[in-house]
């Protein structure tokens, strides 16, 4: 495992994620205007902002769902925005969604091996013939979901159909799914929206985890406390708009980002 | 979090298709029948039964390629006869007009209809659903109407003098030794399709067809998946048209038909969209149901049936696969694995 | 010059009424994502039933009104049985199934129509003067003209009844979002019979349309590939599609046929065909379609 850069060190610099004039519109509503930030190697970067701001999408920029029509982002040396979603995945952004993008029928382990897809390399006849190749992927695929299902604590999830499962449940599988695609930037949509306190504590400290494990993490969140715990770096959203980035202590007090979003009762 | 015992898990357990030696045993005994069938047949006078059963194993290679194409990967194909029809007169005319062996005609026809069901689902990047469905729907009475124009498929007659294949030697001339011909391509073909549903590749089609957004965000190419299915499964259905026309050694437009193609989806449906077993199951029932009301209208128990026969044997169909589908969506193999489940649990109802 | 307009007027005539049957599809479709392959059987079934009430040219029945009204009447509780027994179970379930369910319905149907009335063409009594019309050097039949008229009116009253009505206005809300309409007050299943109400309605008046002109025939049953053709061109849920993708298909088949029929037989036949991909080349989702965005 590579030893986490620790923010604000020289190696940490490294810029994996730089976002620059994002501009989205559909129709005549422009859902980001202008929009820069950066994410550097290691870090937990945090966007926040209030509903419609523009979160979301911009996640989904990065992501390949959405084309802005102006903006450049570059991912270590590519530039997403020439990349189509399943590309982006494969050099290594994952991310979870804010409905669980789960298949209902399916069982928490059939949902994660698909998300295997990446790091295996079966191609049609290899699947047909099976013993070989095939199977070889499959024992090792199923070896290796194994540790994340241990890593994310949801051993007695495995067999269970996911439409049998509560929100929390559902949840933490997305997040399991994600992982097990093994990806250098993790985007993490609202991922404790809907969750009690001790779901909350376990998600928050999932998170820290794969920091340790050399992950990076943008992560869109609602909860301040959250926010301030986890995060190296803050972005902060309004109408599409980046109204503050930096450091949470320091976002957190900025006047625009309080008349905003917080509002005063986190002094 | 307490520290709790690790489960060991077996992955070769967990990876097989037959787990316990109980299915092992389920299996050997169902290919020994099969093996011997035949002679059991023969045994109690019913060898007529033969070319039904042939027929009908050649229907269940087919309808696994469209379980494959819209069971897996969910794209509707309302057009699967045709590949059907276009195997059938591919190898026709290769067998019967240009002479080339059985052996060469087949594959060769078989792998000219992937190509030809890859360009038909080429349409599947942009279209989705019914639209799609429709295309396929074009496609076959495109399909039609080439053939019907083309010398080389012999018009409007089609073609006639099919030679059967040759094995060691000596060609194929009955029933029987169709039979086990045809057997030995259901028996690798079904092997190639449950291989299919617990690889890298089975599972990207599940995938694509219940949310083909989610599907690319974990890296899998939606499109590319899709033409994959349309190859195997008109690979599939090309091989069965193969098998057909060489086995009733004619080949006629009028064989094929709009209805073929509905039939097809109803049998999968029936059965189980999505699995192989269940598909199996949902063509043996139909089939069985056809040939009992075949035999009935033969008999002629009932004068105004057997004149009827072909209508009423449809609307059958029609009636068996509303009420079906109403009670059971999600086929016979869904009721066989719960019918299992609560022979497991019993006497416990829970 | 007058070969052109001839062509076309006869295209538009015929079209027109296509484009009125094409509704009858397409308003299932928009209520419930039904895709309805069995709507050429409920054409048919309603030829035959208005045969049966009407007679034939040697053995007239009842006059014409009463004919019409019944025919009509049967059309309604059909709707209504075939909605009750089996889509209202439907809703809610995926389209895929929902369209195996008009495959079965399809067998039955087309079975049904066979044994009670048997699979010859059945000539219908009069009921559209029928004769030419010359003027200007063009010729055209008068069924086809009252056809197009009584097309037109039905169309109109139709349209009149979507846009005007409240009834119509809770329809199309309906159609849009099921369930927040029901929070305001629109029973969905209301819904979801009156659609299946017009849809057989519409499907009755177009088979009677045309087998007053052609006659009551088991060809009404390929009326779905005319239908699917016309909803391609316009769009699968849009009744102005509809319109448009009939005159489109009718004035083309008209011209194909006249200008390339003595060098490609059935040359047609082909021409929907050949529409389709044209179509799902450069609009997949026909002209007037919508095209669905998907949000993550």
């Amino acid at each position: 495992m590579m030893m986490p850069a620790r923010p604000g060190t020289a190696e940490s610099n490294n810029r994996l994620l730089e976002a620059a004039q994002i501009e989205l519109s559909f129709g005549g509503i422009k859902s980001l205007d202008k929009v820069s930030f950066h994410v550097r190697q290691g870090e937990i970067l945090s966007i926040i902002g209030p509903n419609g701001a523009g979160k979301t999408c911009l996640l989904n920029c990065i992501s390949g769902y959405y084309r802005p029509q102006k903006g450049k982002i570059h991912f270590k040396n590519s530039n997403l925005l020439n990349l189509k979603a399943y590309q982006i995945a494969r050099l290594g952004i994952s991310r979870t969604f804010q409905s669980p993008a789960l298949y209902p029928q399916l069982t928490a382990l059939d949902n994660l091996l698909v998300a295997r897809h990446i790091h295996t390399r079966s191609n049609m006849l290899d699947s047909i013939l099976f013993f070989g190749k095939s199977r070889k992927e499959e024992m090792a695929s199923r070896q290796a979901v194994e540790e994340i299902i241990n890593l994310t604590h949801i051993e007695e999830l495995r067999k269970r159909p996911v439409m049998m499962m509560s929100y929390g449940q559902r949840k933490q599988v997305e997040i399991a799914r994600a992982l097990v695609m093994q990806p250098e930037l993790l985007l993490l949509d609202e991922p404790m929206s809907g969750l009690d306190d001790m779901m909350k504590e376990i998600i928050a400290e999932l998170i820290l985890n794969v920091q340790e494990s050399g992950m990076t993490v943008i992560l869109i969140e609602h909860d301040i406390e959250v926010v301030m715990g986890l995060s190296q770096s803050v972005v902060v959203l309004d109408f599409g708009q980046k109204i503050a980035e930096g450091p949470p202590q320091q976002v957190l007090r900025d006047e625009r980002v309080i008349d905003a979003y917080l509002g005063n009762g986190h002094q | 979090m307490r520290q709790r015992g690790k489960k060991r898990i077996d992955q070769t357990h967990e990876v097989a298709i037959l787990k316990t030696s109980g299915q092992w045993i389920i299996l050997g005994v169902t290919i020994l029948l099969l093996v011997f069938l035949p002679f059991l047949l023969r045994w109690s006078g019913n060898v007529n039964q033969l070319m039904f059963i042939n027929i009908t194993m050649i229907t269940i290679i087919a309808v696994l390629g469209l379980n494959i194409i819209t069971g897996m990967a969910g794209q509707l194909s309302l057009g699967h006869a045709a590949f059907v029809m276009t195997g059938a007169f591919i190898t026709g005319a290769l067998t019967a007009k240009a002479g080339w062996p059985f052996w060469a005609a087949l594959p060769a026809a078989a792998l000219i209809t992937a190509v030809i069901g890859v360009i038909v689902g080429a349409p599947s990047l942009r279209l989705k659903g019914f639209y799609l469905a429709v295309a396929t729907l074009a496609f076959f009475l495109l399909a039609q109407f080439i053939i019907r124009n083309m010398d080389l498929f012999g018009g409007i007659f089609g073609l006639s003098g099919i030679p059967a294949p040759i094995i060691g030697g000596v060609r194929i001339n009955d029933d029987t030794e169709w039979y086990y011909l045809i057997l030995a391509f259901v028996l690798i073909l079904t092997f190639f399709s449950v291989n299919l549903t617990r690889s890298r590749l089975g599972r990207a089609m599940f995938a694509v067809r219940d949310n083909d957004t989610a599907a690319a965000s974990m890296g899998i190419q939606p499109y590319s998946t899709k033409l994959q299915a349309f190859f195997i499964g008109s690979l599939y259905a090309g091989a069965a048209g193969g098998l057909l026309s060489s086995y009733i050694t004619v080949v006629r437009l009028d064989q094929f038909s709009m209805w073929d193609s509905i039939w097809y989806l109803g049998m999968m449906m029936i059965g189980g969209a999505g699995s192989t077993a269940g598909t199996i199951m949902g063509v043996i029932a139909l089939s069985l149901i056809k040939q009992i009301l075949h035999m009935m209208s033969m008999a002629d128990w009932v004068p105004y049936f057997s004149n009827n026969w072909t209508y009423i044997t449809s609307g059958i169909y029609g009636l068996v696969i509303i009420i079906f589908v109403s009670f059971q969506p999600y086929g016979l193999i869904a009721l066989w694995k719960k019918m299992r489940a609560n022979y497991k649990r019993w006497p416990f109802g829970y | 010059m007058t070969v052109i307009l001839q062509l076309m007027l006869n295209g538009l005539l015929v079209g027109g009424v296509y484009g009125l049957i094409a509704m009858g599809f397409v308003v299932v479709y928009r209520s419930g994502r039904v895709f309805n392959m069995a709507y050429g059987q409920f054409a048919m079934l309603g030829a035959f039933m208005f045969w049966t009430f009407t007679g034939s040219p040697d053995d007239p029945r009842l006059p014409l009104p009463l004919a019409i009204s019944l025919t009509l009447l049967t059309a309604i509780v059909f709707g209504l049985l075939v909605e009750r027994v089996i889509f209202r179970r439907m809703i809610g379930k995926p389209e895929f199934t929902s369209f195996i369910m008009t495959l079965g319905l399809l067998a039955v149907l087309n079975s049904a129509v066979m044994i009670i009335w048997g699979p010859s063409t059945l000539a219908l009594a009069k009921t559209v003067p029928t004769g030419p019309v010359n003027f200007a050097g063009i010729t055209l039949s008068q069924e086809y003209i009252w056809t197009f008229l009584i097309a037109l009116i039905i169309m109109g009253i139709f349209v009149l009844f979507f846009r005007r009505t409240r009834m119509g206005l809770a329809i199309r809300a309906a159609q849009s979002n099921q369930t927040a309409s029901r929070c305001l007050g629109v029973s969905a299943n209301l819904n979801s019979q009156i659609a299946w109400v017009l849809c057989t309605l519409l499907a009755t008046l177009g088979g009677i349309l045309i087998a007053s002109v052609q006659g009551a025939s088991t060809l009404l049953s390929e009326l779905v590939m005319v239908v699917l053709i016309v909803v391609l061109i316009g769009g699968m849920d849009s009744f102005a599609g509809c319109v448009i993708g009939g005159l489109i298909l009718a004035i083309g088949e008209n011209m194909a046929n006249y200008y390339l029929g003595p060098t490609v037989p059935g040359i047609g036949s082909i021409f929907g065909i050949f529409m389709i991909l044209v179509i799902l080349l450069f609009r997949p989702h026909g002209i007037m379609g919508a095209n669905p965005v998907e949000r993550v």
